[in-house]
This record gives C-alpha cells, sequence and structure tokens, in this order.
C-alpha cells in the first residue's frame, strides 16, 4: 500500500501543477497512508525492528543480567570472535559446499524429470501430483523420516546394506555419511520443486523454434546444448535463485537429524547462529553469525542477480 | 536442385481426421509452386508432410530420383521458413543463419564467408551482431529466409512466410522473396491462403480444399479457365459474380433471374458441353472486367441490373449492383464475415470511368462474352 502512494504521489509531481486536482490527490495520499499506516507499523515492529536491533546487538557489548541483557557500548569483538573461531570458519565453507553440491544435484536431476514429463502426453498429471509429495512434505517431517531411514538400529538403509551384504554402516555416525545422508534428504525433498519450475519454463518454448532446428540439421543432443539449455537460462536462474536463498538458511533439517553432529561437522551458519544465541546465551557473537550469514545471502543474491541480467542483457543486446 | 514430386499422397490423424487426399503434384526443378486454399484446407500438413515433420500415412514423395518417405527432415536437403520465423532467440542474426553449416562441421571462416554473402542478399549486413529481439517483422522475415538459403539446398518450403507482416511489407516482401528464389533458382513450395499472393509469385497454383487439390495450372489458366465452381470463386479479386441460371431450350441462350442473355456463337461453340443443359440449371459465372461498359456503347449481350454503390478508382468504376437472381456460394472459398453481404443477387462490375452509371439508378451493362463461365450446379465442374 505504501508503494500506491508513493507512486500516486510521484505522478502528482511529474504533472502540471493544478490546483484544484493537486490539492485531491495529497488528500487522497493522506487517506492512503492512513490506511496503510497499521499494516506498515506491524511489519516495523516485527521485521524490522529485529532485523535493525540483531545487527545493532552484533556490534555491541552484550551484557548478561539476573533478568535480560543489556547492551553496553559499541565493538568489533564479536565478529572478531567469529573470524577467530574454527566454528564459524567451518559452518561458511560447510553451508556454501552443501548449497552447491545440493542445488547442482538438483537442477541436474530436476531437469532430467523435467524434460521426461514434457515428452509424456498421457499421465503427467498423476506423475506430477506424485512428484509433488516429497516437496509439499514438512521438513521436520521428512527429518524424522530421514532419520527413521539411517537409524543405526532399526534403520531401512542399514537393513538394506544388510541384505546386500555391505554391512551396518552407521550413516549418521561419521562426518561424511551425516553430510552426505543429509543432502539426499534435502536432494529428496526439493528436486521435485525444481523440476516443477523448469518444465514450466520448457512447456513455455516455442514449438516451431524446435522444428527450425530439425530441418537444420541437429540431433537430440545438439538441440538440448544448443536450444533448450539456452532458452531455458532464465528460468533455471530463477530455480537457482530460490534453491540457493533456501540452502543458505538450512536449519530444520540438521536440527532435527543431527542436531548438527556428529561433532559440529552438520553445523551450518543458522545452526551455529542458533546453538550461540539460544543454548550458549552467547548474545553478541550469536547475532553477528545472524549479520554476517544475511550479508552473505545478500552477496550471493546480488552477484547472482547480475549474472542473471547480464544474460538475459545479452540476448536482447 | 531437384525435382520434388507427390504421388497419391494421403495423410490421415490417428484421430481418423483425413487432412490430405491422394495429392499428387509435380514440381519442376526451379519452379516456385504455391499451394493456396482457405484454412484447413490441407496445405500446410502437405507442405509439411515433404518437409519431414509429418508422417505420410499412404503415397510416395520424392525428391529428385529419391523416396524420401521415411527420410529424416535433416536427410531430405530441404530447408523451410516458418509462419513464425522460428528464430533462435538467444542468437545473434549470424548465427541464426549459420547454425546449420555450424552442425555440418563446416571451418569457420567458411561459414562467415557464407553468412555475410547471404546477409548482402537480403540487406541484412548491418544487423548480423543483433538478436531477433532487436529486429523488425520484415528483418525477422529476411533472417528466417536468410537461414535457409544459405544452407543451399535442393528444396525450398515456405509455410505463409508473410502473414506476420503487415499489408505494405507483404507487397513489398512479396516481389522480394520471388526475387530471390529466381535468384537462387531452387524448387519452391510455397503455402498461403491469400489468392492475391498465390497469383503473383507462383509460376504454378495448386488450390486446395478439404484435402483435395482442385486444380493445379499456372496463374492465368486458373484465373480464365477455373476448373469448378471452388477454383472460380477462389481466384480473383474482387470475386467472380456467380449466379444460378437456366439454359434455354436449344442453348442459345441462358436465364438469370427475369433476364435473358443470347449466347453469341462463339460462346456456343467454344463451350458446346451446354448443348446437354438444354432446360436446365447451370451456374452463370461473370468476372467483374466482364461487364465493362454500359450495354447502350456496345452491341452483345447485356445483363440490368440496381446500381447499389459507385467505386470511382480513377482508372475504372467499381460498380456494386444487384439482379434478381440467386447468387452461388461456394463453400470456404469466402471470406466467412462477407458471406452476408454477397447472399442476395449482389454482384461487382469494373466499368469504364466514362460510363454514365449512378447509384439508386437501374443500369445496363455490356457483357464481355468470351468470358462467360459455367458450371454444373450438381458437380461444380465448369462446362464446355
Amino acid at each position: 500500500m505504501a508503494a500506491i502512494s508513493t507512486t500516486a504521489e510521484r505522478t502528482t509531481a511529474a504533472a502540471p501543477p493544478r490546483g484544484r486536482r493537486d490539492a485531491n490527490t495529497k488528500k487522497l495520499a493522506r487517506i492512503g497512508w492512513g490506511f496503510s499506516a497499521p499494516a506498515l507499523l506491524v511489519i516495523a515492529a516485527v521485521t524490522i525492528f529485529p532485523i535493525v536491533y540483531s545487527v545493532i546487538m552484533s556490534v555491541s557489548n552484550v551484557q548478561l543480567s539476573g533478568n535480560g541483557f543489556a547492551l553496553n557500548g559499541i565493538t568489533g569483538g564479536n565478529y572478531s570472535v567469529l573470524v577467530h573461531a574454527a566454528v564459524w570458519r567451518y559452518a561458511v565453507i560447510f553451508t556454501i559446499v552443501y548449497t552447491l553440491i545440493t542445488v547442482i544435484v538438483e537442477l541436474v536431476i530436476g531437469t532430467c524429470i523435467a524434460l521426461v514429463l514434457e515428452r509424456l502426453t498421457a499421465g503427467r498429471g498423476w506423475l506430477m501430483a506424485l512428484l509433488l509429495i516429497p516437496w509439499s512434505m514438512i521438513t521436520v517431517i521428512n527429518a524424522e523420516l530421514y532419520g527413521y531411514i539411517y537409524n543405526g538400529t532399526y534403520g531401512v538403509y542399514q537393513y538394506l546394506t544388510g541384505l546386500v551384504g555391505l554391512g551396518h554402516p552407521v550413516i549418521l555416525g561419521t562426518p561424511t555419511g551425516a553430510i552426505a545422508g543429509m543432502m539426499v534428504a534435502d536432494i529428496w525433498k526439493t528436486t521435485p520443486f525444481v523440476a516443477i519450475i523448469v518444465l514450466a519454463g520448457l512447456v513455455m518454448l516455442p514449438g516451431d523454434v524446435y522444428e527450425a532446428a530439425e530441418m537444420d540439421g541437429a540431433s537430440g543432443w545438439t538441440t538440448f546444448w544448443r536450444i533448450t539449455l539456452p532458452l531455458l537460462r532464465p528460468t533455471i536462474a530463477l530455480a537457482v535463485m530460490f534453491r540457493v536463498l533456501q540452502a543458505f538458511g538450512l536449519f530444520d533439517l540438521p536440527y532435527v537429524l543431527t542436531g548438527g553432529g556428529p561433532g559440529y561437522s552438520t553445523n551450518s551458519l543458522a545452526i551455529l547462529g542458533y546453538f550461540a544465541m539460544f543454548k550458549n546465551l552467547d548474545f553478541g557473537p550469536g547475532a553477528a553469525v545472524a549479520t554476517s550469514t544475511a550479508a552473505l545471502v545478500l552477496l550471493g543474491c546480488l552477484a547472482s542477480l547480475r549474472v542473471f541480467r547480464v544474460q538475459v542483457g545479452k540476448e536482447n543486446a | 536442385m531437384a525435382t520434388v514430386s507427390l504421388e497419391q499422397v494421403n495423410k490421415v490423424y490417428p484421430n481418423g481426421f483425413h487432412a490430405v487426399h491422394d495429392l499428387s503434384l509435380d514440381i519442376a526443378d526451379g519452379e516456385f509452386m504455391v499451394l493456396v486454399g482457405p484454412s484447413g484446407c490441407g496445405k500446410t500438413t502437405a507442405l509439411r508432410m515433404v518437409a519431414g515433420l509429418e508422417d505420410i500415412s499412404s503415397g510416395t514423395l520424392k525428391i529428385g530420383t529419391r523416396t524420401v518417405n521415411d527420410v529424416t527432415p535433416k536427410d531430405r536437403d530441404i530447408a523451410m521458413v516458418f509462419q513464425n520465423y522460428a528464430l533462435y532467440p538467444h542468437m545473434t542474426v549470424a548465427e541464426n543463419i549459420g547454425f546449420a553449416l555450424k552442425l555440418r562441421k563446416m571451418p569457420k571462416t567458411d561459414i562467415e564467408a557464407r553468412v555475410k554473402e547471404t546477409a548482402e542478399i537480403l540487406g541484412l549486413t548491418e544487423w548480423l551482431n543483433r538478436k531477433p529481439g532487436q529486429l523488425s517483422g520484415g528483418q525477422r522475415q529476411r533472417v528466417a529466409m536468410g537461414r535457409a538459403i544459405v544452407r543451399e539446398p535442393s528444396v525450398f518450403l515456405m509455410d505463409e512466410p508473410l502473414s506476420n507482416l503487415d499489408a505494405k511489407l507483404r507487397v513489398q516482401m512479396r516481389a522480394e522473396v520471388s526475387r530471390i528464389q529466381r535468384r537462387i533458382n531452387v524448387s519452391t513450395i510455397y503455402v498461403t491462403h491469400d489468392q492475391i499472393e498465390a497469383m503473383t509469385m507462383g509460376d504454378r497454383v495448386a488450390v486446395m480444399r478439404a484435402g483435395l487439390l482442385q486444380q493445379c495450372d499456372n496463374p492465368q489458366v486458373l484465373y480464365d479457365h477455373p476448373d469448378n465452381l471452388f477454383v472460380a470463386a477462389f481466384i480473383g479479386s474482387p470475386a467472380m459474380n456467380l449466379y444460378e441460371a437456366s439454359v434455354t431450350e436449344g442453348a442459345a441462350a441462358v436465364r438469370v433471374g427475369s433476364q435473358q442473355i443470347d449466347l453469341p456463337a462463339s460462346v456456343t461453340t467454344a463451350h458446346s458441353g451446354l448443348a446437354a443443359f438444354a432446360g436446365k440449371r447451370i451456374v452463370l459465372g461473370l468476372r467483374p472486367e466482364h461487364l465493362p461498359a454500359s450495354g447502350d456503347a456496345r452491341p452483345g449481350p447485356t445483363l440490368t441490373g440496381d446500381v447499389d454503390l459507385v467505386e470511382a478508382l480513377g482508372s475504372e468504376l467499381m460498380v456494386h449492383f444487384t439482379i434478381d437472381a440467386k447468387r452461388v456460394q461456394a463453400e470456404g472459398a469466402h471470406d466467412p464475415d462477407a458471406e452476408d453481404v454477397a447472399a442476395a443477387g449482389e454482384g461487382v462490375a469494373r466499368v469504364d470511368p466514362r460510363a454514365p452509371v449512378k447509384a439508386g439508378e437501374r443500369f445496363t451493362f455490356a457483357i464481355d462474352a468470351d468470358g462467360m463461365q459455367f458450371f454444373d450446379p450438381e458437380t461444380g465442374l465448369a462446362i464446355w
């Protein structure tokens, strides 16, 4: 609503001043602000204030007292703690690597699924509905499900490896196993989302361009690499953006499945921030983790936006 | 370069729709063949079968001496220009034109030279680095042409390539496409629903309706000697005036509404088949230019009508008139929107600008008797 009022004001500013109309528009704008105010206040209270406050907290000396905490002057100490902490450096690398691997795998599998679905003439609707089941599942439930699959004593995975004579590996017991297991759970859940987005993009591609490519002598493989993929680039960029944003906030899956362990091997940035703040009550460093994560995500988004825009620009340039 | 021949080609879709019936056509080397007909007549399906984008249900398709029914599109050595151009949106004009050559693994310098040469023919040189999105409709159309000609195929296929252009540009491109086709001299099959395009561009024109070939000949023969009512009504603008009529006993005259038109000996000789229709119903066809002047100014047969409207075009007058006979419609040959206008006994004449014709008055038109056409109302076939 705020946006609407602003636009209205801009329009009048651009138009030649005419006494009565101008006054009318101003009055309308006032009424508009009046109507928007409650919503803006709520947003300010629940979103803007906490963000600003945690940024302030991250650069403050936070002192715990009997009935809460107090901010005691500005300091860079919280960030210095982070930079010198191996856990934080590990969490940054872990989150980035985790994001990269899961997003790439989801993209490849999701695109394959979308390509198959696009060819299907019968049963596409049913398959799409089936496909969306993992995506529609709440992450916590998904995590519990995989917790059961990976369980060291009665897990499905254990049972299967036992059957084929691979012994009884405890997936969540080793760092590599835990990370891989978590990635599988994540990929299982989010690949359908990528598939649906890519399918939507595929369906929009012009059919006659494919016929033209066929006449030009392009093989199926060439058509995919030279026509389909370039034309899908904006769609894929969109899917990547969504997924990168989500993956960076990785919290519920490790929280339920591994609790960040073994050791701190599955400590994502969000998990680390949560532990620092709410388990160890290290409010200053905790806020610094949250702020630095937000900054990282912002940078990542800006970077991918830039890449995306350059590509779109190139298409028309 | 090569000939294309279709022998008894059929297309039946899985849902039972018979899109093309027993189509037989021979396109000579370097010939510009136009397939024309109303929408849904099977012309595009026929073209797509030649392209290999649709399977041939039965019959034989030959390019040169080779039967290509089961040959993939890329191995048929043909190039196609699509209705919506189908340019690759992510490639520049140069990349679009050179794509097929690149796929053939032609050396880069050769590709560049060929692309450059093609761009010069089409006047695209300064746009080579643009993307299709930045080009006008006419330029995109030329890129589509360029993509086809750069490959030096043995056959060109064009599917309504001008239908997305505005009227003025269409006229311009019509000439340009003809010019390019003549210059590179490649056998071409061109599909359109626009009979003017067909007449102006084709060496020969194949008129189709409801999956059936009606007539295939050079444009002037189609115009002067249509084989049937449909071709007569479809070719020509303004359309031929077609009226229900009857032949008098002895076949020396025809009756149209309340008027009797005596047939000169030249007509009865040329259309000797009319004798068999003595006393029977026929359809009389008169093109607007065969009603060229006032009946008072010329001897011979005349037709009298009530003048509704006179359009002065300078070189001639378009006279819209009504007579008391029923106008005949050939199904599918007319624009459906115009149908109610032509439903009564209306007609159009192209009259000498000096003729004393006024809207709201009766006027007697001289008939150019040699231009008269006669059709069997049952079969629709021309009577000769």
